[in-house]
């Protein structure tokens, strides 16, 4: 390949390259390192992570000034003095436990529910062979492709009828019908890769497809398990819309609607320090998740793209 | 385990579907006396949820262990063996989850919300069955709540057509930074990232809305700092200004109501006319041919849906758009058939006699619900649109089918061309297609806005499509066929002189339509015409200490709500980092080996082997700007809220501000179809992206 095509340069170059990486000293590499292209694409690197990480830092530095400062058109990131005091006045609102403790409650419920149900699904899908497999398979596809507003008005119509509206229930109780299609493909995906002779082991010794689902594939899945875990919480806390539509009750208002309902246009000027030291406290959980478990994430996340 | 396995039968299935929902019941009743423990509301709430969750997995056994035994009993009634019927009852069983909750909380709602769509149902109200009511208030945009949906299908697209270009973009670059080896990248792939995970909620969106006030906000601060420091900054400062703000202006005024008028009647004319042209310059390649086809193919799929959808709606019953949708799928079928592509015609067929059916019911649900109108000559414009469908799809010898699609054709192409005659000749429209031909104008009270507004544009698409339909069959039967090159070129030249005389006159009247409209709109006194807007943004250059409104104006509003998705287009991102990472290196090696410096590689190597995941990107970037719904709550206020309004957003006002469920499952409706064909269409037109034979 190389004697016919490549040009003396080329080639020249090729093998420099190789030969600096490999046999110079730590001085001379650390020296390299610093070359003109890698300078510059840290200082690119650099300032996109500042676009991306702004609006986090001015959160945090707008939650601890004054009502002034945050309404004062300079920019300055912190304060002089920090206003601790507008945290402790969050903590001293009753409906910021309230809320807190509801979001907690619902993401629990929904993760213990919809991870398990999603388990049992992806297992019928992947491990075992049955007549029909492929039809039921195929229509849980096809509502990747239905969108969410086709059935969100009959749906409230449903859970009113239920008597469902001012409860948890219609946030809660869907989960536990392994609600995500993209979820149970995810996870069905992963099973698919765990090797069959397993269960076939598992048959020899007379377990039943319960048994095997339990003892062989669900401690195998841990990862997936894991990934769809995080995925579920970080939906969960972020989610808007359903809350807003079932709760309607101050008393069951999950965090996103309270951190939503600070911002009162009315009054001016808006107590943004308020708003975002909220904004702090609501955002702070899944921060903390996602550092944590940052390698599911975008392991999940990698795994639909490529395999879907 | 040992009832698990008892033989299947369907009376054990039934008395299992009745304990799940005595267990139902059960919970219900227990949640009920939860009140009475004298807790505080969010704590009854909380133990009921508790009560609820408990029921609901006894309920989930019970139920799928039911639809195991059911499906393992139909099984046994088909005759499988036993060992066939056990695997059946645990596949079923596993699935029931899935199963139980798709019927409850998908099928059954799905098809309440297509019920509901033809009622005035109100939560709390009796319903009355209106027809296509809801559906004709949306697509015609009657009224206030049909204009603001014609604004919110507006924004949406806005949305889709330029948000997700530029956020793939963004995060092809950013996936491509991340993917040259550096240390600490690890690092830098999570700031990257960090944002997806916190745009999905509010918190993030306030600060964005804090961050982007026009008067002391931010990145107004930023901005203006950076242009008094830097003169080439403050040229592209004010460049980008007067940029947004001409687009956002134009854009605003083609969203609000009718305004382009004949205008837009034009572009079907004009890629006519533009196509044939080409043609006439000289021969295409078998390839190039078959290309084009298809493109003619797709947009006719398009056109003839929006065809009918129109019809259907339209009040009183216009067979003109009939009339049209059956010259567009007759003359593909008759292609089709010619050509031998039975597969093809083949879905026109179907497809065909599909639409013809559900127009025949929707006309049969108007006349319940008291259409007074004559249906006659829409029903034979049906009929006709049915006919080639019909007489290709029975077992007739070739021959015959292949003439016998000529004659439906012809008496429609005929009936169309008759409809735009002028009077003296027995056509009903005002002979506009005559007028255009001697680049007359249409326009008659060019100080009537009223007039202008509405009459006008309503009684231009007809003559003119119907032009567009003749010259899209001329140029489809040019294109194709091969055996006499003298008829091809002339008719060739036949249609693309028309259709250019055509297209020239239908410019020159829109230019004289806008100019009619707007001095009759200011001498009206109307506060705001249609292109008002793009008048003042364009009118000067910014001056100095101008900022961008960001979320205070209408020219601003979206642009803001795109930023925002841009700094949240990580997802995109790692998607474009796995398939980059797994381009293999041999493939680099060799293209430098053969001299290809970097631009060409990333055009010839990078792009072709990520194409799967830009596909994904795509479909999915598609169906969520479509959705949009949590940052145009959170960012919008009174002023700009119709000019960021989504689809999803103004359902969710219909629907649960003001209750209307019936109009919103209309919504609803209308916004998942559009959705599927979007996807089915980026499917079918996917031939650009490479997947890599397994090897």
């Amino acid at each position: 390949m190389i004697e016919t095509n490549a040009t003396p340069q080329a080639l020249a170059s090729n093998g420099q390259g190789t030969t600096d990486k490999t046999n110079r000293g730590l001085i001379w590499r650390v020296v390299q390192w610093f070359d003109a292209r890698t300078l510059g694409l840290y200082a690119v690197m650099i300032a996109a992570s500042a676009f991306f990480l702004f609006p986090l830092v001015w959160m945090f530095g707008t939650s601890l000034k004054t009502i002034d400062e945050a309404n004062a058109s300079q920019l300055n990131f912190f304060p002089a003095t920090p206003q601790w005091q507008n945290y402790t006045k969050l903590f001293g609102e009753e409906t910021f436990y309230r809320s807190y403790f509801n979001s907690v409650f619902i993401a629990l419920i929904i993760l213990l529910g919809t991870v398990t149900s999603v388990c049992l699904v992806a297992y019928a899908f992947s491990r075992l062979e049955w007549k029909g497999r492929n039809l039921v398979f195929g229509l849980m596809l096809g509502t990747l492709m239905l969108p969410a507003q086709a059935t969100l008005v009959p749906q409230y119509v449903l859970f009113h009828e239920f008597d469902w509206i001012r409860t948890f229930n219609p946030i809660t109780i869907p989960g536990f019908f392994a609600g995500g299609a993209t979820l149970i493909f995810l996870m069905r995906q992963f099973m698919m890769g765990i090797p069959q002779d397993l269960d076939e082991a598992a048959v020899i010794d007379g377990a039943n497809p319960l048994q095997i689902w339990w003892l062989v594939i669900m401690p195998l899945s841990r990862p997936a398990i894991a990934t769809i875990t995080v995925f579920l919480f970080v939906g969960q806390w972020n989610s808007l819309l359903n809350p807003l539509l079932y709760l309607q009750r101050a008393e069951l208002f999950t965090m996103p609607i309270y951190v939503a309902q600070k911002l009162n246009l009315q009054e001016s000027p808006i107590a943004w320090q308020d708003i975002m030291a909220a904004s702090v406290m609501f955002v702070l959980p899944v921060m903390v998740v996602f550092l944590l478990t940052q390698r599911y994430f975008i392991q999940g996340i990698a795994f639909t793209g490529t395999k879907g | 385990m040992l009832t698990l396995r008892a033989a299947p039968s369907f009376p054990r299935a039934l008395i299992l579907g009745v304990i799940s929902i005595l267990v139902v019941l059960g919970v219900n009743v227990i949640s009920l006396w939860v009140p009475q423990t004298g807790l505080s509301i969010e704590w009854v709430e909380r133990a009921r949820t508790l009560v609820w969750s408990a029921g609901t997995v006894v309920f989930i056994l019970t139920s799928s262990i039911g639809v195991g035994t059911f499906a393992a009993s139909v099984s046994k009634r088909l005759g499988h063996t036993a060992s066939e019927q056990r695997k059946v009852f645990w596949g079923f069983a596993f699935a029931g989850p899935w199963i139980v909750g798709f019927v409850i909380f998908v099928l059954g709602p799905a098809g309440a919300s297509l019920i509901y769509s033809f009622t005035d149902y109100k939560l709390g109200d009796s319903m009355q069955w209106v027809g296509l009511d809801n559906y004709r208030t949306l697509l015609m945009g009657l009224g206030a709540h049909g204009r603001r949906f014609s604004q919110a299908m507006y924004n949406s697209f806005y949305y889709a057509l330029l948000g997700v270009p530029l956020q793939i973009i963004a995060s092809l670059i950013m996936a491509l930074l991340l993917n040259a080896s550096l240390k600490g990248m690890k690092v830098f792939r999570l700031v990257f990232y960090l944002p997806v995970i916190l745009a999905g909620g509010p918190a993030i969106l306030l600060a964005w809305r804090y961050m982007l006030a026009s008067n002391g906000g931010f990145i107004n601060e930023i901005l203006k700092s950076g242009a008094k420091s830097f003169f080439l900054f403050d040229w592209l400062y004010r460049g980008f200004i007067y940029g947004v703000e001409g687009f956002n202006g134009f854009y605003a005024g083609i969203a609000r109501g009718n305004p382009i008028g004949p205008l837009a009647y034009t572009i079907p004319a004009l890629l006519g006319g533009a196509i044939l042209l080409t043609m006439v310059r000289g021969d295409w390649s078998i390839n190039r041919r078959m290309r084009a086809w298809r493109t003619a193919e797709i947009v006719g799929m398009i056109v003839t849906v929006m065809l009918m959808a129109r019809a259907l709606v339209q009040e009183p019953l216009d067979p003109a758009f009939i009339l049209m949708a059956g010259v567009i799928s007759g003359s593909m079928i008759a292609i089709n058939v010619w050509q031998g592509r039975a597969r093809s015609a083949l879905v026109w067929q179907i497809g065909t006699i599909l639409g013809v059916l559900v127009s025949v019911i929707m006309l049969a649900m108007q006349e319940i619900s008291g259409y007074g109108g004559n249906s006659t000559p829409y029903l034979t414009a049906l009929g006709l649109t049915a006919l080639p469908a019909v007489l290709t799809l029975i077992d007739f010898p070739e021959a015959f089918k292949k003439k016998a699609v000529l004659v439906p054709l012809g008496l429609m192409v005929v009936m169309g061309l008759a409809s735009v005659m002028p009077a003296q000749f027995g056509g009903d429209s005002a002979g506009m297609l005559p007028r255009y031909l001697v680049l007359g104008s249409v326009i008659e009270r060019a100080d009537d806005t009223e007039y202008l507004g509405e009459t006008l544009p309503d009684t231009m698409p007809s003559p003119l499509w119907i032009w567009g339909l003749v010259a899209v069959v001329t140029g489809a039967v040019a294109a194709t066929h091969t055996r006499y090159p003298n008829i091809r070129r002339a008719l060739i030249v036949f249609g693309a002189s028309g259709f250019m005389l055509l297209a020239f006159s239908s410019l020159i009247d829109g230019f004289r339509y806008f100019q009619a409209f707007e001095s009759a709109a200011a001498a009206a006194g109307q506060p705001v015409y249609h292109f008002a807007l793009f008048r003042t943004a364009v009118a000067e250059w910014p001056s100095a200490d101008r900022v961008p409104l960001w979320l205070t104006s209408e020219l601003w509003s979206k642009p803001s709500l795109i930023l925002i998705t841009l700094w949240s287009s990580g997802a995109g991102m790692l998607i474009f980092l796995a398939a980059l990472k797994s381009v293999p290196e041999s493939l680099y090696e060799a293209a430098k080996v053969d001299g290809a410096n970097q631009i060409q590689r990333f055009f010839n190597i990078t792009l072709p082997m990520i194409s799967p995941a830009m596909f994904y990107n795509v479909v999915i970037g598609m169906i969520a700007a479509l959705q949009t719904f949590e940052s145009v709550y959170i960012i919008s206020n009174t002023q700009t809220q119709d000019s960021l309004s989504s689809a999803a957003f103004f359902l969710y006002v219909r629907t649960f501000r003001q209750l209307a469920i019936g109009e919103g499952s209309a919504v609803s409706w209308t916004l998942a179809v559009i959705i599927v064909l979007l996807t089915v269409l980026q499917f079918r037109y996917s031939n650009w992206v490479h997947y890599e034979v397994e090897s």
